[in-house]
């Protein structure tokens, strides 16, 4: 549908639509004379003058907020336009413990601190993993409307104007260094209920408005597969939360959902109970039934408070920038495969656009290019696409099917592996294993494979 | 005796299925799924083993469930929602657990195996497969107070061997040496080296290993088909990070 969409805005671009089928370029190195040629060509370019740079940030997510502050600790004019204040997205809300440092966040907003995972198998087999982890080592459960508003506000305080408004489109210049010109509907004390049409002039967009961005549209940016997370929040007893006090769960198995995980993670008050599916869309709530059949008696007798359901991206759009505007976080489709992560890779692409910004315009006081943007865009592919990858393939080779799983929690058991996920997963880097045990895994994963594909191939012999 | 258990006092059911009812419809009622019907209780071949046969559900566990639904229900009720008619209540739903008096706390029992003093392996794979098949048709709920223990790693690697690739290993082998010895034959009589000298040289020894990988790894005409699709399959995530880049190139070359 969104491809359809799409294409009514093919007229606005200038330059003649790309076909947006993807295939590896052998090109790629030849890209490298015109970029560095066009870097050159930025630091010439021109000063403004009596302003400094404008920049807007449409979306006031984890990945606008981050943005937004970092720009106006930077020098330059920073609009964060957000629609909702007080939105809270349908989100998992786990966020890794390096971002606690790196972000500076107070620790009241994390509600809960994760210190165990339960991995339950298809045969429910289950797995804690979490022992390994040091007593100050944790998985941050946060509310999103928490924790954005929180990122909005130090942004406000740095020194952005924070904008509620709804973002309708924006007009691409035909000149080279002319403002770009949002329209939007303001939401204030003057408008009252009904909003008002309002226009913004900028130098430069960050687009942080999420999976079904607008901005995106605007730049033809293309679309992604994006699976589909189904989530209720569900209030238990106080006997039963006492279970989920620090503790979340993984379901895997085909009835829980072809291709992802069901889980249940601990709110503040509450748990969510959720599945997520790229493959069978149309048979999510079928998926979410079973989710809670295997939770069954930790959850019995709970309320559901609040259903919802959003959309994930499953890989990068095709194009993640273009000109003077980027996308950031989910609207670029930073998610990651596996673990269904955004929070922490939304808030820091976020950053490193903004960062991007403000050293290509010298603090504000030149005008930025395609160029400039490029090299958040390089950076964030050379630190994080390993990331991105060993996920991918993660998840092909244990969410493949019912035997891999089994052998997937049968791995986690180990104490080697659950060291080895939990250090890359709280400090996002991918520490160097120890070769001897790498092996031994490699041998024992590939063990446990064996063994449970020869079990199926027996299943399959029994229905015959 | 576990028929027993699971006729549960028949007080219970309507406000277990009640409180079910509540869980999936109050709040939302456009979300109600319907729940499949789960008239069976346990599988034909469970009954029949089922007299005398070791406990797996503990019958506390099943009480002390049952009471807290009714709290739950009666927590509901004097929050002012009409009361669920009990009378019409549809046949009782139970929890489902795999059976088998083989079964037992959550791992197989292996002195139920024991054959001429020693543990058949096969018939404990046999069990694991008939179970593995009967929770693929019907997902159990987890529970933390009958956790499941049985690990495929502890039946020793040489009874997988010899149930899994003994048949396939003739095959396998007569394959393999087909090959090896057409192979060698082939560099023998393109290059003169013989089979002796082949042995001490690198382009031979990996001639050897490819004979030996393909063999391992191409069983069917299949897998062909399968292979490659694996390969594609692994490369399509780069290409999707890599579209923003090619994106550039393109739109360089029109630039420039």
């Amino acid at each position: 549908m969104a491809s359809i969409a799409l294409k009514t805005f093919t007229g606005l671009r200038q330059s003649s639509p790309e076909n947006n089928s993807i295939t590896l370029s052998k090109s790629l190195p030849s890209t490298q004379p015109h970029r560095r040629l066009r870097i050159n060509a930025s630091k010439s370019s021109p000063r403004v003058t009596g302003r400094n740079l404008r920049v807007a940030v449409v979306g006031g997510g984890p990945a606008g907020g981050a943005a937004a502050e970092t720009l106006a600790k930077g020098g330059i004019e920073t609009f964060l336009i957000e629609r909702k204040m007080d939105n809270c997205k349908p989100c998992g809300g786990a966020i890794p413990l390096c971002m606690v440092g790196e972000f500076d966040l107070p620790l009241d907003i994390i509600d809960r601190k994760v210190t165990k995972m339960k991995m339950i198998s298809p045969s429910n087999v289950a797995v804690d993993i979490g022992q390994t982890l040091k007593p100050h080592e944790y998985i941050g459960m946060v509310r999103r409307e928490v924790l954005d508003a929180y990122l909005r506000d130090r942004a406000a305080e740095a020194g952005a104007s924070v904008l509620n408004g709804l973002f309708l489109k924006m007009d691409i210049p035909k000149d080279a260094n002319a403002p770009y010109v949002l329209h939007y509907t303001a939401y204030d004390s003057k408008t009252k209920g009904a909003g008002e049409k309002r226009t913004l002039e900028v130098d430069a967009v960050i687009g942080a408005d999420g999976a079904n961005s607008r901005v995106a549209k605007s730049i033809n940016a293309g679309d992604y597969e994006y699976a589909i997370a189904f989530q209720e929040r569900i209030k238990i007893s106080d006997d039963k939360m006492k279970y989920y006090e620090n503790l979340a769960e993984m379901y895997v198995g085909d009835d829980v959902s072809p291709d992802f995980y069901g889980w249940v993670f601990p709110k503040c008050d509450h748990v969510a109970v959720g599945t997520g599916t790229v493959t069978h869309k149309a048979d999510i709530k079928k998926f979410q039934l079973a989710t809670r059949l295997r939770a069954d008696s930790k959850i019995t007798g709970g309320k559901i408070i609040r259903v919802e359901a959003h959309p994930i991206p499953e890989h990068p759009r095709p194009r993640r920038l273009q000109d003077r505007v980027a996308l950031v976080g989910d609207a670029a489709g930073y998610v990651t495969k596996c673990s269904g992560e955004g929070i922490y890779f939304a808030a820091k692409s976020g950053r490193m656009c903004a960062e991007a910004i403000v050293e290509g315009s010298e603090n504000g006081k030149r005008m930025v290019d395609e160029s400039d943007l490029r090299k958040y865009l390089e950076k964030w592919d050379k630190t994080y696409w390993p990331t991105y990858k060993v996920l991918d393939i993660l998840q092909k080779v244990f969410y493949r099917s019912n035997p891999a799983r089994e052998a997937f929690v049968e791995m986690c058991a180990d104490e080697y592996v659950q060291k080895m996920t939990f250090d890359s997963y709280l400090y996002k880097k991918v520490a160097p294993g120890n070769p001897i045990e790498d092996l031994k895994l490699a041998v024992n994963t590939i063990g446990s494979l064996m063994r449970a594909n020869a079990l199926r191939r027996e299943m399959d012999k029994l229905s015959v | 005796m576990s028929m027993a258990l699971f006729s549960a006092p028949p007080l219970h059911f309507p406000t277990l299925s009640s409180s079910k009812r509540h869980l999936t419809s109050k709040p939302y009622p456009s979300l109600s799924f319907k729940k499949p019907h789960l008239t069976f209780l346990v599988s034909p071949r469970a009954i029949d083993n089922g007299s005398g046969s070791a406990v797996t559900v503990d019958p506390e566990i099943l009480e002390e469930k049952a009471a807290q639904d009714d709290g739950a229900v009666k927590v509901e009720e004097s929050n002012g929602s009409p009361p669920v008619a009990s009378a019409g209540a549809p046949a009782p739903e139970v929890v489902r657990m795999f059976k088998d008096p083989r079964w037992v706390g959550g791992t197989w029992d292996l002195k139920e195996f024991q054959k001429g003093g020693e543990t058949n392996w096969d018939s404990v794979i046999d069990a694991e497969v008939r179970r593995r098949k009967w929770l693929e048709d019907n997902p159990e709920s987890s529970s933390n107070e009958a956790p499941v223990l049985f690990d495929t790693s502890i039946i020793p690697w040489w009874a997988w061997m010899k149930r899994f690739h003994l048949p396939e290993a003739e095959l396998l082998n007569g394959r393999a040496a087909m090959v090896g010895f057409f192979m060698a034959y082939f560099v023998d009589s393109l290059t003169g080296v013989g089979l002796v000298d082949q042995m001490g040289n690198f382009f031979c020894k990996t001639l050897l290993f490819v004979a030996v990988a393909g063999v391992l790894l191409i069983r069917k005409n299949e897998d062909i088909g399968t292979l490659k699709k694996l390969v594609e399959e692994s490369t399509f995530y780069d290409k999707q990070w890599q579209a923003s880049w090619k994106d550039e190139s393109s739109s360089n070359s029109k630039d420039s």
